[in-house]
């Protein structure tokens, strides 16, 4: 991987064809798991409404209008029948809950208020800028792509358009979240450890293992985080030096 | 810590840690994962701080462990918390007169 850099179209830098697949797959995974966590498929409306689960109107009889007996409601019915969508059910696998974390350390009726309100559309947010970045970094496929090696054997850049660049950073961060729980990783002790014995590795020569046993699949996964930090970090570079350039330092700004 | 915030930015301060200004502040906390430019990024282009403010509050967070970033109504500070959540930062709210908020 190459440091991002920013160009006209964009920012962009060069990753290996294994950073594309594995950073696309591990960002469609935490979508899916948001996705469970949060209950975002019991609210879908629009073009996939999502069956409800409910086996319908059966043993107890639909009441009246429709209504079915409160012990049969699934969430999609009473999100279905109320419009209610922020049930705001707490997530519990921890990685979730670090994307989607207490508005609150002390005082519960704060936090899930606040979960109530806000949970489904941080979360459903996360999912569509996950499946963006997955897209994103996809390699060219098709009949009229271009080879994934490209004309001099070299992979295409990717290619960050500005307007997506937030989504592109919050992105990397949800998936080095998810990583850095998975991990076990507490503290910046442990974060800083880890990256310096990644990069010595990598210095070394040494080749990311192939997932075969525990110990591999954690370094193949420190080896994920650490490249996605650099990523990230890098992209951070370019962002901020643009964001600083073009703050208005008076009141002329329309050479921008 | 150097502090080059400005006269207004001082008064600011001073009223969120006495709990005058605004009832309710948004505070966010450390964590390992985060990098200091994106929390920094974070300050600058959210909140639209200086850099010099941004990246005092990211040292807060990064030292202290968590640093008010913003104060004002609760409503307010929902918009904030859950933009900071938005982020992947950690970010509570709470009244500013409350324990542990400035």
């Amino acid at each position: 991987m190459t440091p991002f850099r920013a160009m006209r179209r964009g920012y962009e830098a060069r990753f290996e064809p294994v950073e594309r697949v594995v950073l696309a797959r591990v960002a469609r995974d935490v979508a899916e798991m948001l996705r469970d966590e949060a209950g975002l498929d019991l609210f879908a409306d629009g073009d996939d409404p999502g069956p409800s689960t409910h086996p319908g109107p059966g043993k107890g009889q639909a009441w009246a209008n429709g209504l079915l007996a409160p012990d049969e409601l699934t969430d999609a019915d009473l999100a279905r029948l109320t419009g209610v969508t922020g049930v705001g059910r707490i997530p519990t696998d921890p990685a979730a809950r670090r994307l989607l974390p207490d508005a609150s350390k002390d005082d519960t009726d704060i936090a899930d208020e606040f979960r109530r309100l806000t949970q489904n559309d941080v979360a459903q947010a996360k999912v569509e800028r996950l499946e963006a970045f997955a897209a994103l970094l996809d390699l060219p496929s098709g009949e009229d792509a271009p080879s994934p090696l490209g004309r001099h054997g070299a992979p295409p850049p990717v290619r960050v358009p500005r307007e997506e660049a937030e989504q592109f950073a919050g992105a990397l961060t949800d998936v080095r979240l998810v990583i850095a729980e998975r991990l076990g990783l507490k503290t910046d002790d442990q974060v800083m450890q880890l990256t310096d014995e990644i990069m010595w590795d990598r210095q070394a020569g040494r080749e990311i293992p192939v997932a075969t046993d525990g110990r591999a699949a954690r370094r193949f996964w420190s080896g994920v985080f650490v490249a996605a930090g650099y990523a990230q970090e890098t992209l951070m570079d370019v962002m901020l030096a643009e964001l600083r350039g073009r703050r208005p330092s008076g009141p002329a700004t329309s050479s921008l | 810590m150097g502090s080059a915030g400005t006269a207004v930015e001082e008064d600011t301060e001073a009223d969120i840690a006495s709990g005058v200004a605004d009832p309710w502040v948004t505070i966010v906390w450390n964590d390992p994962v985060n990098l200091m430019s994106y929390v920094t990024y974070v300050f600058e282009s959210y909140f639209g701080y200086p850099r010099v403010k941004a990246e005092r509050l990211m040292t807060q967070v990064h030292k202290d462990g968590r640093a008010v970033v913003s104060s004002g109504g609760r409503e307010r500070m929902e918009v904030d918390v859950q933009a900071m959540h938005g982020f992947g930062l950690w970010a509570t709210l709470q009244e500013s007169g409350a324990r542990g908020a400035a």
